[in-house]
């Protein structure tokens, strides 16, 4: 069978390799098929955007509610809350978000986490004067 | 020793392994980090090559906006403004107070009173920041604007007098330029050659953006969603003042947050207005002076004014540039 001629002639190492291709493509799989990937990330605190980020790059923010600093990250694609006043700490339990439409929610510290849509084109700017 | 595949194999993801150490040693860094301060979100970014380094000096440029927070709120207990309103007689202030009184007072005599640090009493009268703003009466508006202009200040040093014991500052105009100033101050001491500090869209950048101009996206007065312009700059600053940012609205009049000194009603002859000039504080006043003047008046101002450049956005909506800018400025 041809299958069994090509694994008799493979080394330890082409099944080394192989097998390492085979495990990368099925986690792209598991890792992708979770539907659309996030953009941005926008928190709002009542009703008013109070930060916006790109989720590409690396970054933390402070954000002050009525009860004091809650710390965001923006790692490696997602976002989560590590650090927050709150008594309960929920908003932190709630871990990692990536895609678009999913949001962590600080309640006490009236704070709303949202990741929005993939962008369409390159920005045509660094920053915005308003 | 014959070269055997596993052999080569192993060659090649070592020498791919060490092309790419040898690009994550040269790939710029980049720290970007918000805070809420002075009632808004500032941003600051820093590109260089120590991510650690980039981090501490940001870190310190947030300090800097908060002590400039800290000596200048209207509202908090202590601060030098505070204790200025609250003032009978002389009071000694910070020096970063009496250089932004200093240059809030050039402003305010060359733009013949057009922007002025003096209304805190008619700012309060309307209440545009606070949950219930209102329409005041003309007697009101008349008894807020006693005794206010830039006469109404004396600065001797750290000294300064109110000219009427009721007179109330309000640095709104130009201490959130100040601020930006004094972080962009504070990163460029650390060392930090390319940056920028983003405090509710008045902007100033250090150096270039790794080689390339900074763009800098203008938002159109009356779509938030859209920008008006776009303007390549660096190692400047650029603040927006504009009639969209603060307002109420009653039986379809917009009342905003730019009062002319000379009526004690928001001025009328601007949508808004764009000065690109060397430091954010001038930036910031200057802005709020040409939105005043409006378009014609605001234009000869600004021109006149050392390295400053202005685009205006008239009440019609008409664009006027200064000479400087018409060169530097992208249409969408």
């Amino acid at each position: 069978m041809a299958v069994t001629a090509v694994l008799r002639r493979m080394t330890w190492l082409d099944r080394v390799i192989v097998l390492i291709l085979l495990l990368a493509t099925g986690a792209a799989f598991v890792l992708v098929g979770k539907g659309p990937r996030g953009a941005r990330v926008v928190v709002e605190q009542q009703g008013r955007v109070v930060f916006s980020a790109p989720l590409a790059v690396d970054r933390s923010a402070t954000l002050t509610g009525p009860l004091g600093e809650t710390l965001l990250a923006i790692r490696d694609g997602h976002v989560c809350i590590t650090s927050s006043p709150c008594p309960h700490k929920v908003c932190i339990g709630m871990g990692h978000i990536a895609r678009q439409g999913e949001l962590l929610a600080c309640v006490p510290n009236e704070l709303l986490v949202l990741i929005e849509g993939e962008e369409k084109e390159e920005p045509t700017h660094d920053l915005i004067s308003r | 020793m014959p070269l055997t595949r596993p052999l080569a194999i192993l060659l090649l993801l070592g020498l791919l392994a060490l092309l790419a150490l040898q690009r994550c040693d040269h790939e710029p860094q980049s720290v970007r980090r918000s805070r809420l301060l002075m009632g808004t979100v500032v941003e600051i970014t820093a590109l260089g090559d120590e991510q650690k380094s980039l981090d501490a000096a940001v870190s310190e440029a947030f300090l800097a906006m908060a002590r400039v927070e800290e000596l200048m709120s209207a509202s908090r207990p202590h601060s030098d403004v505070f204790r200025l309103n609250a003032a009978t007689v002389a009071v000694d202030v910070t020096p970063e107070t009496a250089a932004v009184l200093v240059l809030g007072q050039q402003v305010a005599v060359a733009s013949g009173g057009a922007f002025d640090m003096t209304l805190g009493r008619l700012k309060e009268l309307w209440g545009i920041e606070a949950a219930e703003p209102r329409i005041p009466s003309a007697e009101e508006i008349t008894a807020a604007l006693v005794g206010i202009g830039p006469q109404a200040l004396s600065i001797a040093g750290p000294r300064i007098s109110k000219q009427t014991p009721a007179l109330q500052v309000d640095l709104g105009g130009i201490a959130k330029g100040f601020a930006i100033d004094q972080a962009i101050e504070v990163l460029h001491r650390a060392g930090v050659e390319h940056a920028s500090v983003n405090a509710g869209g008045d902007i100033r950048l250090l150096g270039d953006r790794l080689g390339r101009p900074w763009r800098i996206g203008i938002q159109h007065p009356r779509n938030s969603q859209t920008l008006i312009a776009t303007l390549e700059l660096d190692q400047v600053a650029v603040v927006s003042s504009g009639d969209y940012e603060r307002f109420f609205e009653r039986e379809g009049v917009r009342y905003h947050h730019l009062f002319d000194p000379r009526t004690g009603r928001p001025a009328a002859l601007c949508q808004s207005v764009t000065v690109v000039a060397a430091s954010a504080a001038e930036a910031d006043a200057l802005a709020t002076a040409a939105f005043v003047l409006g378009p014609e008046a605001g234009l000869r101002f600004i021109e006149a004014w050392p390295q400053a450049e202005v685009m205006l956005v008239a009440a019609d909506g008409s664009i006027v540039l200064s000479a400087g800018l018409k060169e530097r400025v992208q249409w969408p």
